[in-house]
């Protein structure tokens, strides 16, 4: 009895599965499963998990299943030197498709110049990475910054105050707020900064209630800083409208009501209402059952960067480096976050959301912004 | 006898031999590492290539801490400022040869610096050891932060990358890091075996004696963190060219920790384990850390602590013990080489004092210890100083030794006030001291604790551990007396208390100082070696003109040898004067039948 | 939208007020360090690790449903406890190799870490408020909880007081400070001592990881941020309570100072700094306070 029910299931399994006679094409996913990323890097693996199952249940790319190596960078340099080293010489990936630190990805580009292989980096970041082998489907300030101060001027704030951790996303983001602010007749009414590992915003915290200032925008370290800063914050009763450039919908949630009335703006939120990404939803509901990570605005884009390679594989006929790397600036693929295409000098025009944390930590769409360009990243390529 | 010439004409050859496998050794290891792209795959070739890197800085970490004793976390902010030198300049400037040559200087310059200012910092008398490690803790946080706030210079959290480096391919990366370590191997392993590293390990053993020896062991400490941070920016000018990148984590002091780390597992001053170690683990956690990289780091922080509670050397110790006892116990023993006797620093102008105390003052807070304290010795003169425990004996003794130590009053040699002065100074103004309790180097031999105290008169070979030993004849004739002259390569710890007591004595004496200190040298001797000392220190100072100064107990003792004196009780001179005199006064009958309130 | 900007008196009791609750904040967190060190002669470099075991106490009796407040006392017993068999099987093999002892508790820090990682996950966790919202303090409105952790402090220096002055163990405790050897001869368990410092020790930093969550992550590695800046204090108090206060103020006040009027970025590491040249200058620190 038993015997027959494992031969039917065989069974069942292979029909369900296409057999594939040709090696599989290998996606390399360095990614910071320890350190500062590892909060976010298992929703990251799963939205790749799901891509490549859901491809290679429809055949695979060019009749060749996809399989994912998963390497850990430690959300670091001289751990992303390891995990690239070991994907691109050692497993001998076709490609790299990851979100990572700035760090991990600086580190990685060297070797995957002298790799040849082409590198779709799914981490929104502050812009400005140029290689001829690296494509990005993820936001940059300039796709970021503009809702956000849009909707706190049309909301009546004339001046701004600006905290960061002191790291080249953090001043990134807020020098290119400075900008746009003093651009629209906003002003800034003050700046500081706090190390990465700084645990105490007070002295900061109590210049920004001095200042009068109309409203707030921060632009933190992801994780531990965030929430630091949140919960400081909140402590000593700052109630003005505060945008929060660098929280997810997870981190908001774990910090319960200190994050209520934060806005956000992101390129994926989960309650954007389209099919593509109820479907995504149901999906990996299905395939992770009670172990599902929350997607977010960096597991989606990871999601996506999986089809767009599968696409320009298919596109080039082939998984050579240059017909592909070609043809990943011209194919598109909609998904979660809408129609996405890397077409702008390695970079994606991209619908931006701007969302507030609701009592419940659940985040509501205030407002979307269609296709926002990610402007001159890269004039060279 | 035809025993003893045999024995030291073998022992040079038998090191000779093992200098001879290290050289062999070091071309197979130079050879492996050129060969080594040959048959390599390239992810391993790439992964080694800074594995070897690292080994590098492991190295000098080893030195510092398994050597010297310095436990340091900061010889990732030397690494680091040396890799951002070299980035820099490529990135700003750009990669010329003459560029790159720039770059290569700056790498080992700027680090020289930031250590020579750290090293000040640091080191400094009466420095703990705590304190060292402090500093190592703050200087990569201060230089990752220098790193972080330094924008587009630095590139801040990104790092640098993207620019050209040296024209090489990763082949030829791996022999460049792999001959570099190789190098630093070789050199190290040369250096702490040679008489100058061997001040290494005596400075860890005992600071206060090297001290006491002449030796300036913050200087020393200085000039080896500096050299090491060149070592280590150099190993930064190479990891910035064959990684492509730097980045602030290279600076920060986790990465310290982690090569103490290594070091610890590879097994701390051996040199040839942490460069092992650094090797082995970074390279095992490429391969590993990918599938578990927690449970990675759980194993190696429980490896890491039940190293250093159980195995505090590393399992390279267990490998260089087991070597010895095959070997035998003894070491090398050098052949005892009898120096001229040497003209006194300041020619005998008749009747100048060689020490001159006036008024000399110590107190805690309002309890003095020491007070109005007036005395002067002349060279060939034997003093001792005698009165009950707690009279201030020991505290007038460091007084003449430590410039820093009087409250009050004035103490002259040759005419000189030390105030001021640390023990290292005093000591080469001709004075020795000898403690209550043997001070030596229970890691040394008979023989390396002896050179020790020859270490400020001839600078000690950097390259090699020299066949003879030369000592002054009075030096010599203690060990004889004592019998050490037989046990020149024993090890210290193995030596008796009262060989050890001699052996302190001996080390004193080949100071050639004109004044000696003696702390009751006679504290738990035998009567034999009681009266060898006794013999030798009338020889000192009534045949050599040397003048001595001798805390003692033993009141018969004193009254056989001295040719003065002096009594001291609740920290006032009491009485100076001639044996007769002194033995027969009323005062200190009184003071030594207890009735001691004068 | 908000308040017109503060006036100057505002302006000057809002600096007052946060050099005082920063140097509490500071206070609380080094007094577990302080406490092994003080008697012990060891740096406990786990001490990051203990400040993170206390915060998760606060995690898992905030998921068992308990009053939040709970959470001191346990957060307090399971530092404590674990202090405990740490300082049989670890440190005490190490009392005479004591830089040897920071690398061995460094190790255990980093084993803890992994620990906590492996059974609740690397995400941030949350804790629920102990005392939310502001007070007005003069015309300033101020952290309620600020204030709170200040009386807080306070009320650690006077128990601790009391516990060094007023009962047997502290009498014990000074003994073996101010001379182990003749504490021994006198009779005193000076093994059990050190035990149940360091028992103490571990407990009180686990309480402050307790204490600190309303204003900081809680995360596997929140503790390491503090561990540096403890140090340092602790490097410059030597052995007094009375010490660790002066630092504190001092050294948090010079941070808060730095930070309002030259850079943030500087106050982040002016207390390591400051306490380096402190130590420099006088290498006893602040111990003869």
């Amino acid at each position: 009895m038993k015997r027959t029910l494992a031969i039917a299931a065989l069974a069942g399994s292979l029909l369900a599965a296409p057999v594939f006679a040709k090696d599989p094409i290998l996606i390399g996913v360095p990614v910071g499963l320890s350190g500062a990323n590892s909060v976010v890097a298992p929703s990251v693996v799963q939205a790749a998990e799901l891509a490549v199952d859901q491809i290679n249940a429809k055949g695979g790319v060019l009749g060749r299943p996809l399989k994912l190596v998963v390497a850990d960078d430690a959300s670091g340099a001289v751990g992303a030197q390891k995990a690239f080293d070991s994907l691109v010489f050692q497993k001998n990936v076709n490609v790299l498709i990851s979100m990572e630190t700035s760090a991990a990805r600086n580190a990685g580009l060297p070797i995957v110049a002298k790799g040849k292989i082409p590198y779709i980096y799914t981490s929104f970041y502050e812009g400005h990475a140029c290689s001829p082998y690296l494509y990005v489907d993820a936001w940059v300030p300039e796709q970021q910054v503009p809702p956000v101060v849009d909707y706190l001027k049309d909301k009546g704030a004339k001046t701004y105050f600006l905290i960061g951790s002191d790291y080249a996303f953090g001043r990134g983001m807020l020098g290119f707020a400075r900008k746009y602010i003093d651009k629209t007749g906003g002003k800034v009414v003050g700046e500081e900064y706090l190390p990465m590992d700084g645990t105490d915003w007070t002295p900061i915290i109590s210049k920004l209630k001095a200042s009068g200032a109309d409203a707030l925008i921060t632009s933190t370290a992801g994780g531990a800083p965030n929430v630091t800063l949140t919960k400081q914050l909140r402590n000593s009763g700052v109630t003005i409208p505060y945008a929060n450039l660098a929280v997810d919908e997870g981190t908001a949630k774990s910090m319960g009501k200190d994050a209520a009335g934060i806005l956000i703006s992101a390129s994926y939120i989960t309650g954007i209402d389209s099919k593509a990404n109820k479907d995504f939803m149901a999906a990996l509901k299905k395939k992770f059952g009670d172990k599902t990570r929350t997607p977010n605005d960096l597991s989606v884009p990871q999601y996506e960067g999986v089809y767009l390679y599968a696409k320009a594989v298919e596109k080039a006929g082939t998984t050579d480096t240059r017909p592909v790397l070609k043809a990943l600036g011209e194919v598109s693929f909609t998904g979660p976050r809408g129609t996405i295409s890397m077409n702008k000098q390695h970079h994606a025009p991209l619908t931006m959301y701007l969302g507030q944390v609701q009592d419940d930590g659940s985040v509501k769409v205030v407002k979307s912004f269609k296709n926002v360009d990610p402007g001159a990243q890269c004039p060279k390529l | 006898m035809s025993d003893a010439t045999l024995d030291t004409a073998a022992e040079p050859g038998r090191r000779r031999s093992r200098m001879r496998h290290l050289w062999v050794l070091a071309l197979i290891a130079a050879g492996l590492m050129i060969a080594g792209p040959l048959f390599l795959d390239r992810f391993t070739v790439n992964v080694l290539t800074r594995s070897m890197i690292f080994a590098i800085l492991a190295v000098t970490v080893d030195l510092l801490w398994g050597f010297t004793g310095i436990l340091t976390f900061g010889q990732a902010a030397f690494f680091g400022a040396g890799a951002y030198a070299t980035a820099m300049v490529l990135t700003h400037l750009g990669s010329t040869p003459g560029l790159m040559v720039l770059g290569l200087v700056l790498s080992i310059v700027l680090p020289v610096l930031l250590a020579a200012a750290v090293g000040w910092l640091t080191f400094y008398p009466g420095s703990t050891d705590f304190y060292a490690t402090v500093i190592s803790l703050v200087v990569p946080i201060v230089v990752t932060q220098v790193i972080y706030s330094g924008g587009t210079w630095t590139g801040s959290s990104s790092g640098l990358v993207g620019y050209v480096g040296l024209d090489l391919s990763l082949g030829g990366f791996f022999r460049l890091a792999g001959l570099s370590l190789v190098a630093v191997v070789v050199v190290a392993l040369i250096f702490v075996r040679s008489d100058a590293g061997r001040v290494l390990t005596a400075i860890r053993n005992n600071e206060t004696r090297c001290a006491y020896l002449g030796i300036s062991t913050q200087k020393v400490k200085i000039a080896l963190t500096a050299v090491l941070a060149a070592v280590t920016g150099y190993a930064g000018f190479l990891y910035a060219n064959a990684s492509g990148v730097v980045a602030p984590e290279n600076a920060g002091f986790v990465f310290g920790t982690q090569l103490v780390v290594w070091t610890a597992l590879g097994g701390r001053g051996t040199v040839i384990g942490p460069a092992l170690g650094a090797v082995a683990i970074d390279y095992l956690s490429a391969q590993l850390s990918g599938q578990m990289p927690f449970l990675w780091q759980l194993v190696i922080g429980t490896l890491f602590v039940a190293m250093i509670i159980f195995m505090p050397n590393g399992l390279a110790a267990l490998a260089t013990g087991w070597r010895r006892m095959r070997r035998g116990e003894d070491g090398f023993s050098p052949q005892l080489v009898a120096l001229p006797p040497r003209a006194a620093r300041v020619p005998a102008d008749g009747d100048s004092p060689l020490l001159r105390i006036e008024k000399l003052e110590k107190s805690y807070g309002s309890q003095k210890v020491l007070e109005d304290i007036t005395l002067q010795v002349r060279r060939g003169e034997l003093v001792s100083l005698v009165g009950p425990n707690g009279a201030g004996k020991t505290t007038l003794m460091r007084c003449m030794t430590d410039g820093k130590a009087a409250s009050g009053g004035t103490v002259r040699i040759h005419g000189t006030s030390i105030s001021g002065m640390v023990p290292d100074q005093i000591v080469a103004r001709g004075i020795g001291r000898k403690f209550q309790v043997a001070s030596v180097f229970d890691s040394l031999t008979v023989a390396e604790c002896l050179r020790m105290a020859r270490v400020s008169h001839e600078a000690p070979s950097f390259l090699r551990s020299a066949d003879s030993l030369s000592l002054p004849q009075a030096a010599i004739e203690i060990l004889r007396l004592t019998g050490l002259d037989q046990h020149l390569g024993r090890a210290v710890s193995l030596l008796s208390h009262g060989q050890k007591q001699s052996l302190e004595l001996a080390m004193v004496v080949s100071l050639e100082p004109e004044l000696i200190l003696l702390d009751e040298p006679t504290a738990g001797l035998t009567a034999a070696e009681r009266a060898t000392i006794g013999q030798v220190l009338m020889k000192l100072t009534s045949e050599l003109g040397l003048a001595a100064i001798l805390v003692e107990h033993d009141l018969d003792f004193v009254r056989d040898i001295s040719s003065r004196i002096v009594v001291l009780h609740q920290g006032r001179l009491v009485l100076d004067g001639t044996v007769e005199e002194v033995v027969n006064d009323e005062i200190v009958k009184r003071i030594y039948s207890g009735g001691d309130h004068v | 939208m908000m308040a017109p900007p503060h006036s100057k008196e505002s302006r000057q009791m809002t600096l007052l007020l946060d050099i005082i609750t920063t140097a509490a904040i500071l206070f609380i967190i080094a007094t577990g360090l302080l406490t092994i060190f003080g008697v012990l002669k060891i740096i406990n470099f786990a001490h990051g690790a203990w400040l993170t075991v206390g915060a998760y106490c606060a995690v898992a009796v905030g998921d068992l449903g308990w009053n939040p407040w709970a959470a001191l006392p346990v957060a307090f017993v399971t530092g404590a406890a674990l202090g405990g068999l740490t300082e049989r099987f670890i440190v005490r093999p190490l009392y005479a190799r004591p830089l040897d002892a920071i690398l061995a508790t460094w190790g255990l820090g980093i084993i803890i870490g992994q620990l906590i990682t492996l059974g609740f996950g690397r995400d941030v966790q949350f804790t629920k408020a102990l005392l939310p919202g502001t007070a007005d303090v003069f015309g300033t409105s101020y952290s309620v909880y600020r204030l709170f952790a200040l009386a807080a402090a306070i009320a650690i220096g006077l128990g601790f007081s009391w516990l060094m002055e007023g009962t047997r163990l502290g009498l014990s405790a000074r003994a073996v400070i101010m001379n182990e050897a003749l504490a021994r001869a006198l009779g005193l368990d000076t093994r059990r001592i050190r035990w149940v410092t360091f028992m103490i020790g571990c407990g009180l930093a686990a309480l402050a990881g307790t204490l600190l969550t309303p204003l900081t992550s809680v995360d596997p590695n929140m503790g390491v941020a503090w561990l540096v800046g403890s140090f340092m204090l602790v490097m410059v108090a030597g052995q007094s309570f009375a010490a660790l206060a002066l630092a504190c103020l001092l050294l948090g006040g010079a941070q808060v100072i730095v930070s309002t009027y030259v850079s943030p970025i500087l106050g982040g590491i002016t207390v390591a700094v400051l306490a380096a040249v402190v130590l420099r200058i006088s290498p006893k620190g602040f111990s003869r306070v």
